[in-house]
């Protein structure tokens, strides 16, 4: 019987909107949650996949000795795919001309990610294909064509063997993006190392294992490598912070995860608030229903059914309404992206419902409770039972909750620490600042009848309640303030990042005697170009006299592999420059002295790596000529430009002392395509970078991510806008008992109106100062340890906040008192009895 | 228990509540012994802060004495929880509030079925279909409280009184919230009903005339019992 009654007031309720703000509070937590983990995840699995492909592999093993054969074998025990690359340097001779090359020599299952891009000939378009050449043949990248003056079909000699050219070689997917070999590679099948007799004992090689498997298959088989792994072994994984989008979709996701976390939060709130409303409008019925023999046991059941129903509700409207953003949102960006997002797993769907489970259940427990304590009396001693709505437990529960929430969203702890001690600390500071502000409105003298001395009496009035509300106004356009800015900072950032004027060719290995004639060429053309830069490759062959090979490798952990990439850390690029470049900042020590002596800036992710401090000498070894350079300096490079960067910078005055090649970089439009092939006919040992793609797809991504989270954004405002008007809605039934009084006394209804207006305003704007101010200190701390930008400070906000929070507050407190004022006098007297 | 005692479905003995207040304890009632029988109609009367409210939240099992007992067709009030005082209310008890007390949410027939429904009742639509036509509202059957007048709303509130035959009717001032004409016919349909249902009638009113249609009227003061006086009652229609 009582389910029936149950269902009954609970479609009544709902109908009456008294069940909205719980339902949309629920609902918002749920499509919150379930568009941004799904959304993430699917990014996330994404740059896995497009990482793997950077690694052609999972994971990978390096080393510069050969392999023990076991690790292969073990390999194939945990069922992994696992390939086999040999690298060597080597020279090829063809039509007389014989150039050094780097050669790479594959087994058939290569790459085990990705794929390999090539042209049948040079004129052709570039297509994908699976695996490298067969056994005879050799792949050669474009630039060995112009230097060696063959085409497809010719042959050539490579070490001891004679190999016929069958393709050219466009791009491999663990190609170094940037390097001096870049341009001189050839692809050449395992099984041909043998005829080349180019690896002898004693050769210069470099042998790498590629693996991929499931996560838990890799996990697995590195707890059984782990022990056995020599220093130089080096286990590789498909975190790769050097890649220019990287770092900015490695962002994008921290914004997404604080966005979420934010959104969490405010939902939070919003439920908080809207449940203990709703428990506490049911006071009369829960005691009028006590008056007229309901037991306990029925009013329980009645209510519980109806937080059950509630929860049911949104939960299923939030999973909906969150997997068609979440679908809308990914496949938009995915056509930008030019990529296919792979489809989450069930995690956001157990995450999301669970979180709406613990939201209903964990924030309207306590006013529930005490919804079942109301005693029946309160039907003759109308505010009996009142006393209860304050609740320290509920308010301790719901701070626990809301902690809880958040650290299963973002599973990370410190994360969640940080911004919920921030926020307990706001919540001081803004009661403190609110029971001062209204202490001292006290003196100010108004003139009586206006309706901004009612506006003030009535802000003083309700000074702790004020308090409240003025601390959940806060926290709203605190945490809408914050992610507005933190989105602006972002995009201009990476915006800035790739300029439109920005390079998109890099031209590299100019002799120093085609310097002068390449400028003369892109100037006679018009043609856009940086500075041409000094490079010569070099190995770190020793620290302070110490063999690099015999110094203990940290390099075990996945945590430790940031400087890791081919071509960089076996012979990184280096250069020298009399001035810090753009985009680099020392973090460590001084730059060059000007002194006699060699020296060196490090980038700083080598500093662990190599384990080095300032003032070790290293020993770099440049075409056998070994060099001594003092570590004067450790620098940050911005990997997430695309621009040309250094691992190492040595000084100026090593000018003359090694043979270099030139490097720059130029803007090339497509009417230069011509030009283009000209000036490589007759520079053939220049070679060209194309690094348009990138640009262009950096660029898409940088759009639609930004969109992305501008939609991020925009459900964190709903989230923001309903705990307002949750806050205001509580606020209004407390006033409605006054505006009747008002109202009967004769006052106008535009006074009422608009004292309320002033009312809200003052304390919109108010909460909007406090959160501009918190936002920025906030900012500062975020952007510079989440984000690793550099903190600045936003004035506009300061402005933004009151403005914002002025306007937002006072237009939705005076549209409700407007719409409550509609009535007639008696009307509100017989809602209020 | 006397045979006297059991024709009373009231039995007030020693009844003396008192509140724990931060100037110390205060003496709401004090001593209070009186009778009800069964049929009956009792008037308690007294002036604003007398103390008849707390009387009649005492009688009703909705709050529970500091000394003294009540007994309620046999059942003694302190020697129960709160739960089973429910049970009694819903089995025996039907109440008529000042502010009318609908329940917002709820139509007028669901108001009235309320109580039934409450106390697990299958018929309680009929019932209650009867007693709307019975106070002349069967046309406001789906209107919610909000959409009835004054008088409307507490014809539905005596429609929901008299819903599963209670025993003891409990009403407290129930046309203090009316204008005199609508007050007025809520007073007559109270009467009617009461003398149809045979039910006892405990009525705190401050109005002496509503009183003196009441076959006793007991005199509170002070949170004393001043006097009762009996057989006044004036036969109505």
């Amino acid at each position: 019987m009582w389910v029936k009654l149950a269902v009954k007031l609970f479609a009544r309720e709902f109908r009456r909107g008294e069940l909205t703000i719980i339902f949309a509070a629920i609902a918002l937590a749920v499509l919150t949650v379930f568009s941004l983990s799904s959304i993430t995840e699917r990014i996330g699995l994404n740059i896995a996949q497009k990482s793997s492909d950077f690694i052609a592999a999972d994971r990978r093993l390096s080393s510069n000795h050969a392999f023990d054969p076991k690790i292969l074998l073990q390999a194939n025990e945990f069922d992994l795919k696992t390939a086999k690359m040999l690298y060597f340097d080597s020279m090829l001779f063809a039509n007389d001309e014989l150039v050094l090359s780097s050669v790479k020599a594959t087994t058939a299952t290569y790459p085990l990610r990705g794929k390999i891009s090539i042209k049948d000939d040079l004129n052709s378009q570039p297509y994908d294909v699976d695996d490298g050449p067969k056994s005879g043949s050799v792949w050669l990248s474009e630039g060995l064509f112009y230097s060696l003056g063959v085409k497809v079909g010719d042959n050539v000699e490579l070490g001891a063997g004679v190999f016929n050219i069958s393709k050219v070689l466009v791009k491999e997917p663990d190609a170094p993006f940037f390097s001096l070999s870049g341009n001189k590679r050839v692809l050449l099948s395992y099984s041909d190392i043998e005829t080349t007799q180019a690896v002898q004992a004693g050769s210069r090689v470099f042998h790498r294992l590629l693996f991929a498997g499931t996560e838990q298959q890799l996990s697995d088989y590195y707890t059984w490598l782990k022990p056995q792994l020599k220093s130089n072994q080096n286990w590789q994984g498909i975190k790769d912070r050097q890649s220019p989008l990287g770092d900015n979709l490695e962002r994008a996701e921290r914004f997404l995860l604080l966005a979420g976390l934010f959104g969490i939060m405010l939902a939070a709130v919003a439920m908080a608030v809207s449940a203990k409303r709703y428990c506490e409008r049911q006071y009369d019925p829960v005691a009028m229903m006590k008056t007229l023999g309901g037991s306990r046991r029925v009013i329980r059941n009645i209510f519980l059914l109806h937080l059950s129903l509630v929860t049911a509700f949104s939960i299923v409207a939030g999973l909906i309404v969150g997997f068609i953003l979440q679908t809308i949102g990914a496949d938009y960006l995915a056509q930008f992206m030019g990529t296919e997002l792979p489809q989450a797993g069930i995690r956001p769907w157990l995450l999301s419902g669970f979180i709406g489970l613990v939201c209903a259940l964990m924030f309207s427990l306590k006013p529930l409770l005490d919804l079942f304590d109301i005693p029946p009396l309160r039907v003759l001693r109308r505010n009996l039972g009142d006393s209860l709505a304050v609740s320290k437990v509920h308010i301790v529960l719901s701070m626990m909750t809301i902690f809880v929430l958040m650290w299963l969203f973002s599973g990370d702890i410190i994360t969640t620490l940080i911004l919920f001690a921030s926020t307990l600390f706001v919540i001081a500071i803004l009661f403190a600042i609110s029971r001062l502000l209204f202490a001292a409105g006290r003196r100010l003298g108004l003139s009586p009848g206006s309706s901004w001395s009612l506006a003030i009496a009535t802000l003083q009035k309700r000074a702790n309640a004020n308090a409240i509300q003025l601390i959940s106004f806060a926290l709203a356009i605190k945490l809408m303030l914050f992610l507005v800015v933190l989105k602006n900072d972002m995009i201009s950032d990476w915006q800035m990042q790739v300029p439109a004027d920005a390079p998109n060719m890099f031209i590299i290995n100019i002799a120093e005697q085609e310097v002068d004639p390449i400028k003369k060429f892109f100037n006679d053309r018009k043609i856009t170009h940086e500075a041409f830069y000094p490079v010569f490759s070099g190995r770190v062959d020793a620290v302070n006299g110490e063999e690099f090979s015999r110094r203990k490798s940290k390099q075990e952990g996945e945590e430790k592999e940031e400087g890791e990439r081919e071509g960089v850390s076996r012979e990184p690029n280096l250069t020298w420059l009399a001035s810090l470049p753009e985009g680099n900042e020392i973090t460590e020590g001084q730059w060059f002295s000007g002194g006699d002596a060699i020296e060196v800036s490090v980038f700083e992710g080598w500093k662990d790596v190599l384990d080095l401090e300032l003032g070790d000498t290293l020993t770099i070894l440049v075409n056998e000529q070994k060099l001594s350079a003092k570590v004067t300096s450790f620098r940050s490079v911005d990997w997430g430009s695309l621009k040309p960067n250094f691992v190492m910078i040595l000084s100026p005055n090593m000018a003359g002392k090694v043979p270099v090649t030139y490097f720059s970089a130029a803007k090339l439009k497509s009417e230069h395509t011509k030009d283009i092939s000209r000036l490589l006919q007759r520079y053939p040992t220049v070679s060209m970078i194309d690094i348009k793609a990138q640009i262009e797809q950096a660029q898409s991504i940088i759009a639609q991510v930004s969109l992305a989270i501008g939609f991020v954004l925009s459900i964190v405002l709903v989230s923001g806008a309903l705990v307002l008007i949750s806050q205001v809605q509580a606020s209004l039934a407390e006033r409605m008992q006054e505006m009747v009084i008002l109202r009967t006394l004769g006052a106008k209804g535009r006074l009422i109106k608009l004292a309320t207006l002033y009312e809200f305003m003052l304390l919109g704007a108010i909460a909007g100062l406090v959160a501009a101010i918190v936002s920025d200190i906030v900012l500062m701390v975020i952007q510079q340890q989440l984000f690793d930008v550099e903190g600045r400070m936003h004035p506009y906000i300061w402005l933004l906040g009151p403005a914002s929070g002025g306007i937002f507050v006072s237009v939705i407190g005076y549209f409700m008192v407007a719409n409550t004022m509609k009535q007639n006098t008696q009307g509100l007297l017989r809602k209020l009895s | 228990m006397s045979v006297l005692s059991q024709l009373n479905v009231i039995q007030v003995s020693g009844l003396t509540k008192s509140v724990t207040t931060l100037e110390g304890s205060l003496t709401i009632l004090s001593d209070i012994n009186f009778s009800v029988k069964s049929g009956e109609s009792v008037a308690i009367v007294g002036a604003s802060g007398s103390g008849k409210s707390t009387l009649l939240s005492l009688l009703a099992g909705l709050d529970v004495a500091t000394q003294g007992e009540v007994h309620l067709d046999g059942d003694a009030l302190s020697t129960l929880d709160e739960e089973a005082r429910a049970r009694i209310r819903a089995e025996k008890i039907g109440f008529v509030f000042q502010s009318f007390m609908l329940v917002q949410s709820l139509t007028a027939l669901e108001n009235v079925m309320l109580p039934a429904e409450l106390a697990g009742d299958h018929d309680a639509k009929a019932q209650a279909l009867e007693l709307l036509d019975k106070v002349g509202l069967s046309h406001r059957l789906a209107h919610y409280p909000s959409q009835l007048s004054g008088g409307e709303q507490q014809r539905v509130a005596i429609a929901r009184a008299f819903i599963g035959s209670p025993k003891i009717l409990f009403a407290d001032e129930p046309s203090a919230n009316l204008d005199s004409k609508n007050g007025h016919l809520i007073e007559t349909l109270l009467f009617d009903l009461n003398k149809q249902n045979g039910t006892t009638l405990v009525l705190v009113t401050h109005d002496e005339q509503l009183a003196k249609q009441c076959q006793r009227i007991v005199h509170i003061e002070g949170g004393q019992l001043e006097k009762i006086i009996e057989g006044v009652a004036i036969s109505v229609g």
